[in-house]
């Protein structure tokens, strides 16, 4: 018996250009990232890079912006996630009943996350114009509103603005996670507990929510993991402002890296974003894993 | 047996009032969108709004496509008038360009993206090879890095590799974001391949090339026609890395040329709709035609266990 047999030469053979192209463009800059993070590398300056050890990383902690950073990407990354999943579940409750017109629904429920979140951003933007745009037209007009409003320039409630957009965007996925999670729960329990004499809201939250909790599970850890890392959107509708209303930690990497030109600290914090949503997605991995 | 009618009405109101609900979220913004854009400068920017156009047109459709044409001197760059929208950004030309950057390079990673991650899960998925665990682990971990902490040390590496600005390094760097989720998506698949119809090849004297491409391929054309739609519309709508990776109109694609227009305050609101609109098509269309693939594919993972 050779080392390796066929069996072993083949998948090598089949999983090498893969792990190839990973090596390449995902593997090699996160190991060169850290190389980067540990040196004080500015482009302004580019022949001088002194090895500075983690300086860079008490740099960060010493930094007030990376801290107002993560609170706003906390507050953003909650209400993101926590409205996400609610408003799924909601509409998997819709669409997972059969009515004439569901089809039509199924079907409009994935425009939102076939749109590019550059024309998200812009669509929603829009929309908050302060002069010209839908919400005020449309509160003022029914009554809601006295005077319009410049929404994105409302430090209170950019965050959520922004996050609104987010949501819309996001919500289909996580909608149809929650209805294939409904689709397999037996008819028989809700037969039973009718029987028992559940009325709609009790058959819910006894026979619904409880078989819900694995994709449940599922659209918190993955939306938790995408929504601390939109980035797209704040650079289009606020670009971190007003003042530091969405000063997120994305948005401070960019700005680090992109506009001081500072690639030592920038890449020390990506790596403190990535080490965080990392800790975060473990439990993602083997909670997928285990389905392998 | 049939239910008593008074339950049956309240079902149907409910119904319908939440799918009225419904409608008006997910397609309202997108309806505003292509009611924006179908309107010119001075009915746009009337008070209170227009909901639909007075006078539909598809001025800056036209604009857009015609865009190429027009040379913008010092002399003439101000005849466009605003109120008609016939003033144009001067990177209105980069628009078609740009869209056939974004087509060009969304094809090649689907392409791409079918011909790595159908071999490679078929390794994962079928043969039993010393390291698949932890291949697939490898596969996975590298979309857990965010895109924005990726973006900078691949700035430097393409940057030294001088591939700053090429169609090509956008390909591999899309390849990267859509193959771990291809390949998971693709695992779940083969797995649900009766395990019987592998062995039967293998006895009949099938290498894995054969059965790969004789057994597995022909069952599993949905996932395949997922993976396909996924990755061109990754590939469409990405943003992060096309802004850091692309320098000029040679290899930037459409969503950059967009949020160029979204910054510019000189842009009129009627062109950037316009543009908006062109960038949302071809993924929508894609997403309602393949639906019923779209679904089973993303939700793949989800539906077992």
């Amino acid at each position: 018996m050779t080392r390796f047999g066929y069996d072993e030469r083949s998948a090598a053979l089949l999983v090498f250009p893969v792990l190839a192209v990973l090596l390449v463009v995902a593997a090699f800059p996160i190991i060169y990232s850290f190389w980067v993070s540990l040196h004080d590398i500015v482009l302004t300056r580019p022949l001088r890079r002194p090895f500075v050890g983690f300086d860079n990383y008490f740099r960060i902690f010493d930094d007030a912006r990376f801290w107002t950073a993560v609170a706003r990407t906390t507050v953003y990354t909650l209400v993101c996630v926590v409205a996400t999943t609610f408003l799924a579940v909601l509409v998997a409750l819709l669409l997972n009943e059969v009515f004439p017109g569901q089809r039509l629904l199924s079907a409009l429920l994935l425009v939102p996350w076939a749109t590019p979140s550059v024309v998200n951003g812009l669509m929603w933007k829009w929309i908050y114009d302060p002069t010209y745009g839908l919400l005020n037209g449309l509160l003022v007009q029914v009554g809601l509103l006295e005077r319009y409003r410049v929404w994105l320039g409302d430090p209170d409630i950019t965050l959520l603005l922004i996050a609104n957009a987010a949501i819309w965007k996001q919500m289909p996925l996580a909608a149809l996670l929650m209805i294939v999670t409904m689709k397999a729960i037996p008819e028989d329990l809700y037969r039973a507990a009718r029987v028992d004499g559940a009325n709609i809201w009790q058959r819910f939250v006894h026979v619904t929510l409880p078989a819900l909790r694995p994709g449940l599970m599922l659209v918190l850890v993955y939306e938790t993991m995408i929504s601390i890392r939109h980035f797209d959107l704040f650079l289009i509708m606020t670009q971190g402002g007003p003042g530091d209303a969405s000063f997120t930690l994305s948005w401070l990497i960019y700005v680090e890296t992109f506009r001081s030109l500072r690639f030592g600290t920038g890449a020390a914090m990506s790596y403190v974003l990535a080490i965080t949503t990392f800790a975060l997605s473990w439990a993602v991995i083997r909670f997928l894993g285990k389905r392998i | 047996m049939k239910k008593p009618l008074a339950p049956r009405v309240t079902r149907a109101i409910l119904l319908t009032l939440f799918s009225a609900i419904f409608v008006l979220y997910v397609a309202g913004p997108v309806a505003w969108l292509v009611s924006s854009s179908l309107q010119s400068e001075a009915e746009i920017t009337r008070v209170p709004p227009n909901w639909l156009p007075q006078n539909p047109s598809i001025a800056n459709f036209e604009a857009i496509f015609s865009a190429a044409d027009r040379v913008v001197t010092y002399e003439n760059r101000r005849q466009g008038e605003a109120l008609t929208s016939t003033f144009l950004p001067s990177g209105a030309a980069n628009l078609l360009p740009a869209m056939r950057n974004s087509l060009v390079i969304g094809l090649w990673v689907a392409a791409l993206n079918l011909l790595l991650s159908v071999t490679a899960a078929y390794a994962i998925a079928v043969i039993d090879f010393r390291g698949r665990r932890a291949t697939l682990y490898t596969v996975l971990a590298t979309r857990v890095v965010p895109d924005i902490a990726l973006v900078v040390p691949l700035f430097l590496v393409i940057r030294n590799l001088g591939l700053i600005n090429s169609l090509g390094a956008l390909v591999v760097t899309y390849l990267a974001i859509t193959v771990p989720f291809t390949i998971f998506i693709l695992i779940s698949y083969f797995e649900g391949i009766p395990r019987d119809l592998y062995r039967a090849a293998r006895i009949d004297g099938c290498g894995h090339g054969r059965a790969l491409w004789h057994v597995y391929l022909p069952l599993s054309l949905p996932a395949l026609v997922a993976s396909l739609t996924f990755a061109f519309l990754t590939s469409w709508n990405e943003f992060v890395f096309a802004l850091v990776l692309t320098q000029n109109v040679a290899a930037q694609t459409l969503p950059i040329i967009i949020s160029g227009f979204i910054m510019d305050f000189t842009t009129s609101f009627s062109f950037v709709n316009a543009a908006g609109v062109i960038a949302i098509i071809p993924p929508v269309l894609m997403a309602v035609v393949f639906q019923r693939y779209i679904v089973s594919g993303l939700t793949a993972g989800a539906v077992k266990g």
